[in-house]
């Protein structure tokens, strides 16, 4: 730039090459041009970033639309083939032609009525203009009058509306003929014309409908066919979706769930979830694993992602679109990442935590299993679970609060009633009188309260039970010298057993032993025979014991390998640790303690408590009551383990082989120190601080609480509230602390890696602490497997507090609130060892060998898979509470008196005798299925459980309560006669199988006795079993077809030769039979029994001497081979 | 040295302006310097030549022929403008493209996070609660620092420095502008690099360790003196702070007279604009860095101790 400013002055002094103006002089063209097109550049790239750079799942829908494009392309000519084999098949032809056939017989009615149709419509269009505008005029006339303000301007308003309704209007309107005819008509008129012309346009639409619902049904009834003889789509379908791609529009699908505040753009790239083709990670040409349909949508089904989303299951950030890691929220400050998919399930434990089962969760259900059952509940509070542990505790501590509230209220009693006496007046004392009164009547509110919160202590005591056995009894059921070995590496001497690992030393070892030893309760128990080992082990392998226990196959001649359940332990080296005589008391009735236990003394009671009473040494669920302060005791040993109802005999021979399991004759090292007592202080202190007493019952701890931190929101913790102690910064970082090597997420720095990290190495996080023993972590080694590991993570990652809506929880009512309450109690007793409770579930008996042969599967105990549409409530409950249906009758019933007088003849002294067995009622028998090996043992539920399980199974049969059985029509006497004659035709030998009452028989019988059947069953459910047993229980030897089908008389005939006399019968047969037998007699029945047969008559047997042998007898008879 | 460390708080995003600040400060403390010394220079040459100093064109070039005496505004400083305006455009678009707002996760009532750390731009203030009193530290200081700028107009009586860059002329007010913009500078960058979990101080290079454990006592001065007892120790206290006062003055006074400039500009200077001056200067330039200095090397706690305030 020239510079024009110089001036003479400059001039003069000018040299001769001047020096440019370092501002004036300069150019900045290029630093501009640089900069501009930067700018440029820049703002180019913020396009970019705009359009693409942010919106990463554009090119995630662009690469959907064609991969999907292809494939349906690709899978088109298949599916048009496979549309066309089944379009050519008959059926459809006669479908197709049944359709066209009624297209075409409604074909001119049809056209009639459209044509009329046709001709209202230009008739309506004609007048709809002029009488659209007149009543809108007159509308907002009205609106005027209702807001007018005098009378006099309302009715000025009046007359004009009145006016304008009476004016004529012209209109045109085409005739029936179809030309323009003008017409003049008032408002009235007009608003009539035009509202009866919609009316019989209405009136011809409905007729059309008519008219068509021949062809329409006949057309559905045709695709139905196509559909349901088609795998997959029709091409058309094919069609539709590829032209929905064609038109795909490019925007982020989002799903709003206004009621959870959520939005989930998770769509937006996952486009295969919903696709009605099912699309896979190893389809070739859809390749990313980004597009694949939901792997489960039937759970979709009952989930649809309008009202749940996705991101409440899955976790992530729905919002989130940026970039994989944002929308999966899986960065640093996204609290709730998409779940990995190995615990994926924890999800659902977000609406389903207060389930004790899933359905279609079976991590999270394994999860809450293992919590339950490998005793993580003993240290770690959670709720739902050892529930019963806490309501005891507040029922206890009511109970005190409404003890002192009485005793105030005696107080004011006495107050009011001394201030009566010295009242001036009489109106003062007759009131203060009064006042005594009510507050008399308060306390005898006040008494029925601790009454029945005492009642339910007693029941909650019942029900309560300990993962671990009671360290009471040790010193009758163990050897002595064995205890310091299990506690050394209880792993090593029993594989798998739920007893962790507490990282103990020698010396602790030592004390600990010494305090367990010489805490527990001195006594002896009554020396026992030996029994018969190979009856034992006869019984052991059938009775039911492998349901729970497992042990070496080779042990009871099953072959090499573990048998049985892991509920219990594993009992396989059991004779090389306990007591004979302890285990034939244990197995004879395990709930049967060595001394109760008073919660309200804190002690266990001795004979003297009760003999300084005049009392007997008895208690049991009868005789509960502390005979020092009329407290409820703790009767039962808190063992799931049930009573099996043994005799004494079997008891001992079960107990002689168990016995006899040992792996070698055990040596152990001596452990006379147990009965130091100077150990015992220590050893206390440590059995404090490792939480023992929380799995087992120990003397003087009692009442001790859990040690551990309460689980329920651990999910939710926030990650900073993990200690990861001296491995947090290098977790932080992304390292594994050990090898300092990178780790991929969910391995350290995350609430997954904290607690699998922390369950395969309990002790982990003390890595590097200079810690005393009491400061170490307490949690013991637990030895889980990696699945283990992985449904506990689960159940962990799900515990959470969840901030979701209530409506969108799950929250159930009626039949499936029972089933989830029942739920509870089904695992903690394991039900399903035996029993098959849920569709698609096998028991633990059902896998094992023994019971895959024919006979065996006889022997399987029963289905229950529809047991409340099978059962009356009121029997199950009563069949539940005890299995032998002895109803407290039984060979010799079990009074205090009389179990007093067998102890004291026994023994001579009651200490001493308390300590034999005493015979039980309902001894070695089931109480239906007689024939079954298996035996349904007592379980000592309290009524609370009872009737839990009642609902749970009248609820998983959808079945309401209460229930009131149905009257079946009495049996004429014709109808006798033709029940009996099916009952004992050859074509369906009822007695054949079915339990008669007679020994001989019932021992090759493989069903249940009829004459339970009017009290247990519901003739429904019996009549449906009659038609179709196979479908209720898939094997079961009862026959099926035994009925066929007669659709002329809609009812169901027997399916064999009938007597003649059936012909003139026209009822339903099934429902004949299912009568008779619901009011079958034992005379009828003993009839049957000697009738059909050629043997000798046979004389009747009670061998029930019980106070229900009227209804229940038995009887012997002799049957011909 | 944890370089990982390091790398994690540079690189946050929040921390953008501090860490840029490193590198501008100096930066443009050497241009202006740069340019103050080339227009010092070209005083003494005009000083030198009076005749000069008549014809010369412009204030801040040394004479050269041909140059024109003024420039206009446009296009000579708005071209130079918006060259900035385009630059700096171009950096405000790279910046908010590459780096997104540093947004965490939903706050948590019962979760404080540890640090808690004001914004870049406060932690010169939070820094500050470390050596004093919440109400001194968070309001008197504050206040004060903002009430001194307004009144630096009115205390100084230099009528030359104005409008372009000099030393010679401006030691005063340089000088402590310089010292108390580095002085919150490092305040601010001590808080972002320096303090870790629990407000401890972490040397650049240590890791961050949640689980760090410290012995640390700090003292009020009246107890190293073995002075317990109120209200002995509010007496001492005040006597310190006094002294301090009366210390820091007279260096303060020292070190500006002994420019013969200054000294020029302390005679047209009030005894009121003057005493305006050091009770700024001592109580925002020189109580602070003493104070951190006790805190830091001597594990002080208060000098001052009274029933009301601490200092």
């Amino acid at each position: 730039m020239a510079d024009e400013v110089g001036s003479e002055q400059l001039e003069k002094r000018a040299p001769d090459t001047p020096e440019p103006d370092p501002i004036a002089d300069r150019s900045m063209s290029g630093a501009l041009l640089v900069s501009s097109l930067l700018l440029i550049v820049v703002m180019g790239w913020s396009l970019f970033d705009e359009v693409i750079g942010q919106r990463p799942w554009k090119s995630y829908q662009s690469d959907f639309v064609d991969k999907y494009s292809t494939y349906l392309k690709g899978i088109k000519p298949q599916q048009s083939e496979a549309e066309k084999e089944v379009k050519d098949s008959p059926e459809y032809q006669e479908l197709d032609r049944a359709y066209q056939g009624a297209v075409k017989g409604a074909e001119s009615e049809v056209k009639e009525i459209n044509s009329k149709i046709r001709a209202i419509d230009q008739k309506v269009t004609d007048i709809t203009e002029p009488f659209q505008n007149a009543r809108a005029w007159v509308s907002a006339k009205t609106y005027e009058l209702e807001v007018a303000g005098s009378e006099s301007s309302k009715k000025s308003i009046q007359r004009s509306i009145e006016e304008r309704r009476k004016e004529k209007i012209d209109i045109s309107i085409h005739n029936d003929a179809g030309a323009l005819e003008d017409k003049e008509l008032d408002y009235n008129e007009l608003e009539a014309l035009y509202n009866g012309l919609r009316d019989e346009k209405a009136q011809l639409t409905a007729r059309l409908i008519e008219a068509r619902k021949e062809q329409t049904e006949a057309l559905t009834e045709r695709d139905n066919y196509l559909q349901n003889h088609l795998t997959g789509l029709t091409g058309p379908q094919v069609e539709q979706l590829i032209n929905k791609m064609d038109k795909f529009d490019y925007t982020i699908k989002q799903i709003h769930v206004a009621e959870a505040d959520l939005v989930d753009r998770c769509e937006s790239c996952h486009l295969g979830v919903r696709e009605p083709v099912t699309l896979t990670a190893d389809n070739k040409s859809i390749g990313d694993p980004a597009f694949v349909s939901h792997p489960n949508k039937d759970l979709l089904q009952i989930h649809p992602p309008e009202r749940f989303g996705c991101s409440t299951c899955h976790g992530g950030n729905g919002r989130g679109t940026t970039s994989v890691e944002k929308a999966h929220g899986r960065y640093k400050h996204w609290l709730w990442p998409l779940y990995y998919k190995e615990n994926v399930e924890a999800g659902c434990n977000q609406c389903h935590n207060r389930d004790r089962v899933t359905a279609g969760a079976d991590a999270l259900n394994q999860g809450k299993d293992l919590f339950q059952n490998a005793g993580c509940t003993g240290c770690h509070r959670y709720e739902g679970f050892d529930r019963e542990t806490d309501a005891l505790a507040s029922a206890s501590q009511t109970i005190t609060q409404l003890e002192m509230e009485r005793q105030a209220r005696l107080r004011e009693i006495r107050e009011a009633t001394d201030a009566a006496d010295k009242a001036e007046t009489n109106e003062a004392a007759r009131e203060l009188l009064r006042r005594a009164n009510s507050l008399e009547q308060m306390i005898s509110k006040i008494d029925n309260r601790i009454d029945e919160l005492e009642i339910q202590s007693k029941y909650l005591m019942q029900d309560r039970k300990k993962v671990g056995p009671n360290l009471k009894e040790i010193r009758a059921k163990l050897r002595k010298d064995w205890v310091p070995v299990w506690l050394r590496d209880p792993q090593a001497f029993r594989p798998g057993t739920k007893m962790p690992s507490f990282r103990l030393d020698d010396d602790e070892i030592r004390a600990i032993s010494a305090f367990i030893w010489q805490s527990a309760l001195d006594v002896r128990v009554a020396g026992q025979p030996q029994g018969d080992p190979s009856h034992g082990k006869e019984l052991f392998k059938t009775i039911g014991c492998l349901a729970c226990h497992s042990v070496d196959g080779r042990a009871i001649d099953l072959g090499d390998g573990t048998i049985g359940g892991d509920f219990a332990a594993n009992l396989s080296r059991v004779g090389e640790k306990a007591n004979y005589d302890y285990i034939v008391r244990w197995i004879h009735n395990p709930r049967r303690r060595l001394a109760p236990y008073s919660p309200s003394l804190k002690r266990d009671l001795t004979p003297a408590d009760y003999s300084q009473k005049g009392q007997p040494f008895v208690f049991d669920e009868a005789h509960s009551k502390s005979p020092v302060d009329g407290r409820e005791l703790l009767v039962h040993n808190m063992t799931v383990m049930p009573n099996f109802r043994l005799s004494e005999q079997d008891a001992r021979d079960i107990a002689t082989f168990l016995t006899s399991l040992k792996r070698s004759e055990p040596e152990y090292p001596d452990a006379s120190f147990m009965d130091d007592t100077s150990l015992a202080a220590q050893g206390e202190i440590l059995v404090k601080r490792y939480g023992c007493a929380g799995c087992h019952e120990i003397k003087g701890l009692e009442d001790e609480q859990r040690i551990g931190t309460e689980l329920t929101p651990e999910g939710s913790k926030p990650i900073e509230r993990l200690d990861f102690a001296l491995l947090t910064e290098p977790a932080k970082m992304g390292l594994d602390p050990f090898t300092g090597k990178d780790v991929e997420r969910g391995k350290w720095y995350d609430h997954k890696g904290f607690f699998e990290n922390k369950l395969r190495s309990p002790g982990i996080y003390d890595v590097g602490k200079e810690r005393t023993p009491e400061e170490r972590l307490r949690m013991p080694n637990i030895y889980l497997e990696e699945d283990e590991i992985t449904a506990l993570t689960t159940f962990l990652l799900g515990s959470v507090v969840t901030a979701l809506p209530e409506t969108i929880r799950y929250s159930p009512e009626g039949g499936q609130k029972a089933v989830q309450d029942g739920w509870w109690v089904v695992q903690k007793y394991n039900c399903m060892g035996c029993h098959n409770v849920l569709i698609g579930q096998d028991s633990v008996l059902m896998g094992m060998a023994m019971y895959q042969t024919g006979d065996g599967k006889e022997q399987l105990p029963p289905r229950l898979t529809t047991e409340g549409a099978r059962v009356n409530p009121d029997w199950l409950l009563k069949f539940l509470k005890d299995p032998s249906l002895n109803n407290g009758g039984g060979a010799r019933p079990v009074t205090a008196q009389s179990l007093a007088a067998h102890l004291q003849g026994e023994g001579g002294q009651v200490e001493q005798a308390a300590y034999a067995l005493a015979s039980q009622s309902g001894a070695n028998r089931n109480g239906v299925r007689a024939y079954l090996k298996a035996r349904m043992p007592t379980f000592n539920f309290s009524p609370n459980e009872l009737q839990a399980l009642v609902n749970f199974f009248m609820g998983a049969s959808s079945q309401r309560q209460p229930y009131i059985a149905e009257r079946l029509d009495p049996l004429t006497s014709d109808e006798q006669g033709l029940a009996r004659a099916l009952f004992t035709s050859n074509a369906a030998p009822c007695l054949k199988c079915h339990m008669t009452g007679d020994p001989a028989h019932d021992a090759i019988a493989t069903a249940p006795n009829f004459l339970l059947a009017p009290e247990r069953l519901k003739p429904a459910w019996t009549e449906r079993w009659l038609v179709h047993p196979e479908l209720i229980s898939p094997g079961t030897s009862m026959p099926s077809q035994l009925f066929v089908r007669d659709d002329e008389k809609d009812r169901w005939i027997f399916n064999g030769p009938t007597p003649p006399a059936f012909q003139s019968y026209d009822k339903d047969h099934a429902t004949l039979l299912v009568r008779y037998m619901f009011q079958i007699t034992p005379e009828e029945q003993r009839r049957l029994g000697t009738g059909g047969s050629s043997a000798p008559a046979a004389s009747p047997v009670s061998v029930n001497s019980g106070p229900r042998a009227d209804r229940l007898p038995r009887y012997a008879s002799v049957r011909a081979p | 040295m944890d370089w990982h460390q390091l790398w994690e708080i540079a690189s946050a995003p929040d921390n953008v302006p501090i860490v840029a600040m490193l590198f501008l400060v100096p930066f443009f403390a050497w241009m202006g310097f740069r340019q103050a010394r080339a227009n010092d220079k070209l005083i003494d040459q005009l000083e030198a030549d009076p005749q000069l100093a008549k014809t010369h064109h412009r204030k801040t070039w040394p004479w050269k022929p041909h140059w024109a005496r003024e420039l206009h505004v446009w296009p000579y400083l708005l071209r130079i403008e918006f060259l900035a305006v385009l630059i700096v455009t171009i950096i405000l678009y790279v910046w908010s493209i590459t780096l997104n707002a540093p947004l965490e996760e939903p706050a948590n009532p019962n979760l404080t996070m540890n640090p808690s750390k004001a914004p870049w731009y406060f932690l010169g203030l939070q820094e500050m609660l470390v050596y004093f009193d919440p109400w001194i530290a968070g309001v008197v200081m504050p206040t004060l620092i903002l009430v001194g700028l307004m009144v630096f107009p009115y205390v100084d009586s230099n009528p030359l420095g104005v409008g372009y860059y000099t030393w010679k002329q401006r030691k005063v007010a340089i000088g402590a502008f310089l010292i108390g913009f580095i002085m919150w500078i490092s305040l601010i960058i001590i808080g972002t690099f320096i303090r870790g979990p629990g407000w401890v101080w972490f040397w650049p290079g240590q890791t961050w360790d949640h689980n760090v454990v410290l012995y640390e006592i700090n003292r009020d001065l009246p107890d190293i003196f073995g002075i317990t007892t109120q209200p002995w120790k509010g007496i001492f206290g005040g006597v310190v702070v006094l002294l301090f006062y009366v210390l820091s003055g007279l260096l303060i006074h020292w070190i500006i007279l002994r420019s013969e400039f200054e000294k020029k500009i302390f005679q047209r200077t009030s005894l009121l604009q003057y005493m305006v001056f050091q009770f700024f200067a001592i109580t925002v330039l020189i109580s602070m860095p003493a104070k951190l200095l006790a805190r830091q090397l001597f594990r002080i706690k208060y000098v001052w101790v009274t029933t009301w305030f601490n200092i």
